[in-house]
């Protein structure tokens, strides 16, 4: 019953009249950034985050407003899928499979309601679930101790690399570069400068906000100029606009499915909705077996990664409000955040902040029902906003970016070093590198050396006190599982095939 | 091919900046591991990574396009210039130059790209400036609002 005395409370901050207005503010702006092709949440939150801070917010307004654009991009994202093909953000990749097909046929309206309908079902699914989990988390993680938390910190590198399996390599290597690039600055603990080159500018380190612009939007502008010639054409979202109740009944047991899959995936702190969204379709795929149109219009296949993306994103939120650490790129945004505000997530937050965590629970729940209500009749509005020409959007959002930057320290220095950040992630991703792991170990990397170097402080030098303890030992045994899954997935592949060459 | 040359520069960064972190050693030892050891350990994961991409490169079917390199090259320019501009000529000129140039990278026509350009200028400083308290520079106009 304690919870739901928190839930009260939190209720009550999120119905304040500000904590609303921002709630409707971002579900709308995250919604307009999630359907832009190649603007994803993270751009969102990166754009507003400058935002908050000029507005001067208390930290569970900002939260609300992160949050709710969060919710509005997975929301989003699916809008450019299903009427351009084009997925809006990496999460909407698998509901184009199938909502494109459905648009073809005449079909938009249904497809765009049902995926509406789907990303409620599996966004509140997942915040019931985190309701339910997160305190009882919150209570455990306390006898986290510093070894514990060095060691939880590379599992979460970890779940990057092996969940995403194809280049396992390449996930490490931009994990690695992001804890790297943590390293700039002064020591916090002894003094010595690292890495500053004798620039006055780095000696605080590398700011936050800097990277994330300048990864995400100064190198997202540059990959959309090798996009601007292919012209697209939206389908009209035509026909009936709302999906009947036989079509709801059909795709339900398919939603609440993958919600809860998308949901256990999320909380995995690294992996986040695009491995979510992935996973439920294949296996739904699988279930319906040669019954189902997949991939070429199943509501089905439409319903599944929506449900999933929108599940992992509510519950990606677990191991950052809980932990500290964070389970997508956008949390690890979310945490930079929250420590601009000097609040640091973990377990202590839920005592000392109850009012920014349960807030921002419940504000969750509210900002879902503002946006299946602002989803469902404004589609027409949102695929108008579809045909905002480039030549307009970037200069937008490359003005944007800068006063984002500048608003920080107000120095040259930084929107070059921006600029020369952008250009980096921009190499970076035409090699194919994932840049939300360099995100993450941006993050990551003052806390990992933090406590690795706590911990080693308290067993005096003695590197076994980083496996010393039932938790360590554990979150060791599920790296090296989730480091070993992509092998034992290619050796029974290979084991299976060898019969049919035979 | 790319994914070797990124790997093999990528592994003499490593090795300069190990040199150089080699350098960082406290006067006095306030903790067993000192600020040497975590960047060391780094260096050598990365190192490690790289020689790994180095022998085995995964195929890439990105293809070489000397067009777009060229564009992506005058659109680093353009940011670049708009950044340095950005304290001495103002926010609101610089912002209205750097539109009208990237409008027109992006396909947009000559007439319709400056109209947006100024407005966007003009529009963005009072949204940030006036109504939201983030101080842009205002480089030329200074002298306007001073006197």
């Amino acid at each position: 019953m304690e919870t739901l005395n928190f839930l009260m409370q939190g209720f009550d901050v999120a119905t304040r009249p500000t904590n609303l207005l921002v709630a409707l503010f971002g579900a709308f702006v995250g919604t307009v950034v999630g359907m832009l092709p190649g603007l994803g949440p993270i751009n969102g939150v990166a754009l507003l985050l400058p935002l908050a801070f000029a507005l001067g917010l208390p930290p569970e307004t900002a939260l609300i407003l992160l949050a709710a654009v969060y919710l509005g991009c997975e929301y989003g994202g699916r809008i450019s899928a299903i009427l351009l093909n084009v997925p809006g953000c990496a999460a909407s990749v698998m509901t184009s499979l199938d909502g494109n097909p459905l648009a073809r046929q005449g079909k938009a309206g249904i497809a765009l309601s049902l995926s509406a309908m789907s990303s409620f079902v599996g966004s509140t699914i997942a915040t019931c679930g985190v309701i339910l989990f997160a305190p009882l988390l919150a209570k455990w993680a306390v006898a986290f101790g510093p070894a514990e938390y060095f060691v939880m910190m590379i599992f979460a590198i970890a779940c990057l690399g092996g969940m995403v399996g194809d280049k396992p390599v390449k996930t490490l290597m931009a994990a690695l570069i992001g804890l790297g690039l943590a390293t700039v600055g002064v020591d916090s603990t002894t003094g010595v400068y690292r890495f500053t080159f004798g620039s006055v500018s780095l000696s605080d380190g590398i700011q936050f906000i800097i990277v994330v612009i300048g990864f995400f939007s100064v190198s997202e502008v540059l990959l959309m100029l090798e996009k601007t010639h292919s012209g697209q054409q939206a389908v009209k979202a035509g026909g009936r606009l709302l999906f009947n109740f036989k079509e709801f009944c059909f795709t339900f047991a398919t939603m609440v499915r993958s919600g809860l899959a998308g949901f256990v995936i999320g909380t995995l702190p690294g992996a986040g909705a695009t491995i979510a969204s992935a996973m439920t379709y294949m296996s739904e795929k699988r279930m319906a077996g040669a019954s189902g149109k997949f991939g070429e219009g199943d509501l089905r296949g439409l319903a599944a990664p929506e449900a999933a993306n929108n599940a992992s994103a509510c519950g990606s939120l677990i191991p950052m409000l809980t932990l500290g650490v964070p389970g997508s790129g956008t949390t690890a945004v979310m945490i930079g955040a929250l420590t601009l505000y000097n609040i640091t997530p973990g377990p202590l937050l839920f005592e000392q902040q109850p009012d920014v965590v349960w807030g921002l629970i419940a504000s969750l729940l509210i900002g879902n029902v503002i946006l299946l209500a602002m989803n469902i009749p404004l589609v027409g509005l949102f695929s108008k906003m579809l045909s905002v020409p480039n030549w307009v959007l970037v200069p937008a959002i490359t003005a944007i970016s800068m006063v984002g930057v500048y608003a920080v320290h107000s120095t040259t220095f930084d929107l070059v070093l921006m600029i020369g950040l952008g250009v980096f992630g921009y190499i970076l991703r035409k090699l194919d590198f994932p840049l939300s792991a360099i995100i993450l170990g941006f993050v990551l990397g003052e806390l990992m050396e933090d406590n690795l170097r706590r911990a080693l402080s308290i067993s005096a030098g003695e590197l076994s006190i980083l496996w010393s303890s039932p938790i360590s030992l554990c979150l060791w045994g599920l790296t090296a599982l989730m480091l070993g899954m992509p092998a034992l997935r290619k050796w029974r592949a290979r084991r299976s095939a060898q019969p049919a060459n035979a | 091919m790319y994914v070797r040359l990124f790997a093999a520069s990528w592994l003499l960064l490593c090795a300069c900046l190990a040199v150089l972190a080699w350098g960082f050693q406290a006067p006095f030892a306030y903790d067993p591991v000192g600020p040497r050891a975590y960047p060391l350990l780094l260096l050598t994961l990365m190192a490690a990574a790289s020689l790994w991409l180095l022998c085995k490169p995964d195929l890439l079917e990105q293809r070489f396009n000397p067009q777009a390199a060229g564009r992506a090259l005058l659109c680093v320019l353009t940011l670049l210039a708009y950044a340095l501009l950005f304290e001495v000529l103002g926010f609101v000129i610089a912002t209205a130059l750097a539109a009208f140039v990237l409008g027109l990278l992006f396909t947009g026509r000559l007439l319709p790209c400056a109209i947006s350009g100024l407005l966007m200028g003009v529009l963005l400083y009072s949204l940030f400036d006036l109504l939201l308290d983030v101080p842009l520079p205002l480089g030329l106009f200074e002298a306007f609002v001073e006197s």
